[in-house]
């Protein structure tokens, strides 16, 4: 019996995959499970390959995993187009349409023998049964209830309440596709037992969702009352969101006729003294940074989502990349500082976002929140979030004394002026691009620009001393070390689970805030480091060049980075641990062995 | 086997098809695009390395790469800003420019009156489906009001742009209109638009079958369509033309609503007068320091 | 257009000429579909309509034969932009995963199609061997639909299920 499978699928667009794996997921949380998808395309509108990844565990989930328990290909070329994203190993169960007509010894997956592979008649069986080969996907997930023991009930319930209202037919059809799937499994048992082990949570609530729908809805808890913004993918379901529910709370939300005109939009709103809101990916992260600037120099709150993908340029839209970090806080001309957060996952989303619209008020500075694709689009089970124990930070009003003789942007201990916005009486002022004195008033003095870029770079310092920001678990004195953001950092949580239970003294940093970058708190981390690795999606290494930019580095502190849409694997993650490990012990003995 | 009965001349629509696959959407309307540019450019006669094709993103912006012809498949919006600098950059070639209405009227929509209103020798075509196709159905600025899509699940609340009155309004030289619904007219239109020595914009219905109403497929379009000739409308009256170009949305209008009988000069034709005028007496490269030479 | 036709003046050698477009286009229709059934992973639907492709090619072969018998190496006075989708599908007829019943409902959509073009243009007609030959036309659609119809009565019956319910969303760029 197994805690935790991992599955990979892939066919065409037709073959309906994607929407198997999501009601697999759904079944697997009705039953209690943990679980976790990902999707991924090619470049055809419809009918390209594609590909789903569902990871269903009894414990809490911390990435999509590594090499494949089971791979189902209802035919090898979608398949192996995935290449690395559905590594296939060994250890895994290989399940595929027998119609593609390879024979089980000649599937053309090179120096791998997997546990087993078996060719199931997939399309045949669907069309016997419910008439049509496009059942494919329910037979397929009749195969993984009846080998795997995930879905028996759930997946039909599930199917069932979204067809009922087309037709009884359809249902009945989907049944019996599904049925003939569990009758194969039990008639063909696998070599090993891969079922998984019954929830001990079944009934209890869970919620399933992505990181985008995540992000919106925590936008709008955290008071969030505009969005502006462009269709852009893999963003675009942000202003969906928006525009299904920000209305009843009062607010609004414009699809812009281009990124400048959405965040120049959010910018207006945040001025007017609503808490405002963008949310783009990499070209229209480059079309926004003249106003990211705009907001910065005339201190207003603002949040801005930036749902990486494959770049420079149109790049890999569907594919995931850590890649504009550089662009995140660098972006825009001028010194200035731009906070950067960054979530790890669907559920610490919401977290990320309620502190992104925190910062943004109150900082009054623009925030920007680094999602990535995975993040975005992954589908996950979470635990029910508990919104009380949540703190929300409104902007500074002037009030009282502060409005006799208003001034916008006065010196303060802190750095932080009341603000006021129009309909305040007495709160009037200019807000401006051009640099101003305390009153709002234009000026070209130099004196008063060193001062107020002084004003709004400190004012930020009091961020850098945020230790819940980061996340450091393992062994506060360990030798060895892993450093990794963004959905990467799920990939190195479970890294780290496997190098402890293999004896290596190994801790991992997580860093929530890539930006302005805490100084203090990775010396503190590093103090102990001899060897460690900076694991990025980013083919610049950009996190670690943004490191050693601000800081110096151990020596012994290496980067581990590669281009998006090439996943890391956790088992590769510890192997590279194992090699610096064994370096260092090489080093040691270097050091007691005399020179030659 | 009918050899004898393709376009007369050098070139035959095939020798502008590429190899590259389209990724559009079985029954999209773009494929009869392609199909129609093909046999505009064949009736043209320009070798295929003498066009330059340029688009922004959006799926009818894949389509420079299904041509022979030098393609650019730029960023969202941009395809005109493009297509210019490499028209002043050279006259001589043959510049098409393409996109979705997303691209054109939305985040492109700025560029438009700027280069008509320089009237670079450029063929302008839209393909208007009245929605964002690549990234799954959006409302787009050729939206009707009213229209429910992923971003307007309640109704839009927006009036559409009219691309035709935009660019009649803003004073392009060369207007017209193309459908599926008639292939032929297409190629004819097309062609007659690369030909017309200015800026000349031709708006292609051009139905999304995965996104699209069903009032915007082919045979919804059947029901509306009527050619301009048919009707006696006259090219060369641009107030009729702007009347005629009032229904848009309503009514399919086929053909030139707009053709401006004396042809002003272009931008890039002044460019070359400057040119010629200026570099008469000037000094010679080698001894372009001699500007310093303080008299 | 196909309205850019003067049917009243067609002299046989125009009208054979006429009908050997018309058979082209159909072709150059069928396969491009076959591309794109290709390109999208629908190799029944491609199958049927690179049939259909091979049918019209055939036909429009022993037709330019005809011509060329009786009027040889005559230049010709139609052209390619007289005819539309006499007997070619119209382009959305294509969608993506395409049972082969769609497939040969829209080819069947199509022969129907041209019968009305023929019998609709017969009226017009001046010459009486052009009527003749478009007489001639007409029937053989019907012939055509006969066999399309003939296909399908071959498939199994038909699920009533909508592939809309099992394939995948569009993906989005
Ligand atoms: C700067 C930027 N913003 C947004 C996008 C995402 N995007 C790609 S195409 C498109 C719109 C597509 O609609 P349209 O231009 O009408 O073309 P269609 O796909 O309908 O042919 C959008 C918003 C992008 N690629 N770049
Ligand atoms: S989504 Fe619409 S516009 Fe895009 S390829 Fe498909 S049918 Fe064409
Ligand atoms: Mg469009």
């Amino acid at each position: 019996m197994r805690k935790d499978l991992v599955f990979g699928m892939a066919g065409s667009g037709g073959d309906g995959i994607v929407s198997a794996g999501d009601s697999l997921l759904q079944a697997a949380s009705a039953e209690g499970y943990h679980g976790v998808m990902t999707k991924s395309f090619g470049s055809q509108i419809r009918g390209g390959e594609s590909s789903c990844r569902v990871r269903i565990s009894t414990d809490p989930v911390l990435n999509p995993g590594g090499n494949l328990d089971v791979a189902v290909a209802l035919n090898w070329e979608d398949f192996l187009k995935f290449g690395a994203e559905l590594p296939v190993a060994g250890t895994t169960v290989v399940i595929y349409e027998a119609a593609t007509g390879v024979p089980e010894n000649q599937i053309p997956l090179v120096g791998v023998t997997p546990l087993q592979v078996i060719a199931v008649p997939i399309a045949a069986m669907a069309k016997e049964t419910a008439g049509t080969e496009r059942a494919k996907n329910t037979v397929v997930l009749g195969l993984i209830a009846g080998w795997f023991g995930i879905g028996g009930e759930a997946v039909m319930k599930g199917i069932s309440k979204k067809l009922a209202k087309k037709s009884q037919e359809l249902v009945e059809a989907n049944q019996k596709a599904f049925d003939a799937g569990v009758a194969f499994a039990k008639s063909h048992p696998l070599k090993a037992d891969m079922t998984v082990v019954p929830s001990s949570s079944k009934g209890a609530v869970k919620l399933l969702t992505d990181g985008n729908d995540m992000c919106a809805a925590a936008a709008l808890f955290a008071g969030c009352q505009f969005f502006g913004g462009y269709p852009i993918t893999p963003s675009t379901e942000i202003m969906q969101f928006f525009t299904n529910h920000v209305w009843k709370y009062g607010g609004a939300v414009l699809q812009a006729e281009d990124e400048i005109a959405g965040i120049g939009a959010a910018v207006g709103a945040s001025f007017a003294g609503k808490k405002s809101m963008t949310a783009t990916s990499g070209p229209g992260l480059s079309l926004k940074s003249e106003m990211m600037g705009l907001a910065s120099i005339a201190e207003l709150p603002l949040v801005i989502v930036d749902v990486q993908r494959g770049g420079p340029s149109t790049g890999l839209p569907t594919k995931t990349e850590q890649s504009d970090l550089f662009a995140a806080a660098f972006s825009a001309h001028g010194d200035v500082i731009r906070p950067v957060l960054a979530p790890t996952s669907v559920a610490d989303m919401f977290r990320t976002t309620v502190e992104a619209f925190n910062i943004a008020e109150y900082y009054q500075t623009p925030v920007i929140i680094l999602s990535d694709q995975e993040i975005a689009s992954r589908k996950e089970t979470l635990d029910p979030i508990d919104t009380s124990t949540f703190k929300i930070i409104n902007r500074l009003v002037p009030a009282g004394a502060d409005l006799q003789d208003y001034k916008r942007f006065k010196q303060t201990e802190n750095h932080i002026s009341p603000i006021s916005h129009p309909g305040m009486l007495g709160g009037t002022y200019l807000a401006s691009g051009i640099e101003h004195v305390e009153s709002g008033a234009p000026t070209n003095s130099g004196s008063v620009h060193q001062r107020m870029n002084d004003k709004r770079i400190k004012k930020l310092d009091p961020l850098k001393e945020r230790k819940d920001l980061f996340e450091i678990t393992g062994n506060p004195d360990a030798p060895l070390a892993l450093v990794a953001w963004g959905s990467v950092a799920g990939v190195c949580r479970e890294a780290l689970q496997m190098a402890q239970a293999e004896g290596l003294d190994v801790k991992l940093m997580v860093p929530y805030l890539l930006y302005p970058v805490a100084e203090q708190t990775y010396r503190d981390f590093f103090a102990s480091v001899q060897k460690g690795l900076v694991v990025e999606q980013s083919h610049l290494a950009q996190t670690f060049k943004v490191l050693r930019m601000h800081l110096d580095l151990p020596k012994g502190l290496q980067s581990l980075a590669r281009s998006g849409a090439n996943p890391f694997l956790p088992g590769e993650i510890v192997a590279a641990l194992h090699h610096l490990l064994s370096e260092l012990q090489r080093s040691h003995e270097g050091k007691l062995q005399p020179q030659e | 086997m009918s050899a004898t009965m393709t376009t007369p001349g050098e070139f035959q629509a095939k020798d502008y098809k590429s190899d590259l696959k389209p990724i559009w959407c079985p029954g999209c309307g773009d494929y009869s695009v392609v199909q129609g540019i093909y046999r505009a450019l064949a009736a043209v006669g320009r070798p295929p390395h003498e066009v330059a094709f340029i688009s922004g993103i959006g799926c009818s912006s894949r389509i420079p790469g299904y041509t022979t012809a030098y393609g650019f498949n730029t960023v969202h919006g941009r395809a005109l800003p493009i297509a210019q600098g490499i028209k002043l950059a050279n006259p001589d070639l043959l510049v098409l420019a393409a996109g979705g209405d997303g691209d054109g009227f939305s985040i492109g929509g700025g560029h438009i009156a700027h280069l008509i209103r320089r009237n670079i020798d450029i063929t302008y075509i839209v393909m208007d489906n009245q929605i964002y196709g690549l990234t799954k159905g959006q409302l787009s600025p050729t939206s009707q009001k009213g229209r429910t899509t992923c971003t307007s699940p309640y109704g839009s609340l927006e009036n559409p742009v009219n691309p035709l009155l935009y660019v009649l309004a803003y004073g392009a030289g060369f207007v017209a209109q193309a459908s599926p619904t008639d292939l032929a007219g297409m190629a004819a239109t097309l062609e007659e638009a690369i030909r017309y020595p200015g800026f000349a914009f031709v708006n292609v219905q051009s139905p999304c079958v995965t996104y699209g109403e069903e009032a915007q497929q082919i045979k919804g379009l059947k029901a509306i369509s009527e050619s301009l000739s048919a009707i006696g409308h006259d090219p060369a009256d641009r107030l009729a033309a702007m009347d005629l170009a009032q229904h848009y949305g309503e009514k399919l209008h086929l053909g030139v609503f707009y053709k401006n009988p004396e042809p002003p000069p272009t931008y890039d034709a002044l460019i070359r007068e400057r040119q010629a005028q200026l570099s008469q007496g000037a000094l010679p490269k080698e001894r372009i320091l001699d500007l310093f030479i303080k008299k | 257009m196909a309205a850019r036709i003067d049917f009243a003046s067609l002299s046989l050698m125009d009208a054979l000429d006429l009908a050997v477009l018309i058979e082209d286009e159909a072709k150059e229709r069928y396969e491009e579909f076959a591309a794109q059934m290709d390109q999208h992973r629908t190799p029944d639907a491609a199958k049927f309509f690179r049939l259909m492709a091979v049918n019209e090619a055939k036909h429009g072969q022993e037709l330019a034969d005809r011509r060329s018998q009786l009027f040889g190496g005559v230049t010709p006075t139609v052209t390619r932009a007289m005819v539309f989708e006499v007997e070619a599908p119209d382009y959305d007829q294509a969608r993506a995963f395409m049972s082969p019943r769609q497939a040969m409902k829209a080819a069947l959509a199509s022969e129907v199609k041209a019968h009305a073009f023929f019998v609709a243009a017969l009226p017009s007609l001046k010459d009486a061997k052009v009527r003749a030959l478009f007489e001639e036309l007409r029937d053989e659609e019907v012939q055509h639909q006969a066999l399309v119809k003939a296909e399908l009565a071959k498939l199994p019956p038909d699920s009533g299920l909508s592939d809309d319910d099992f394939v995948d969303e569009p993906t989005a760029q």
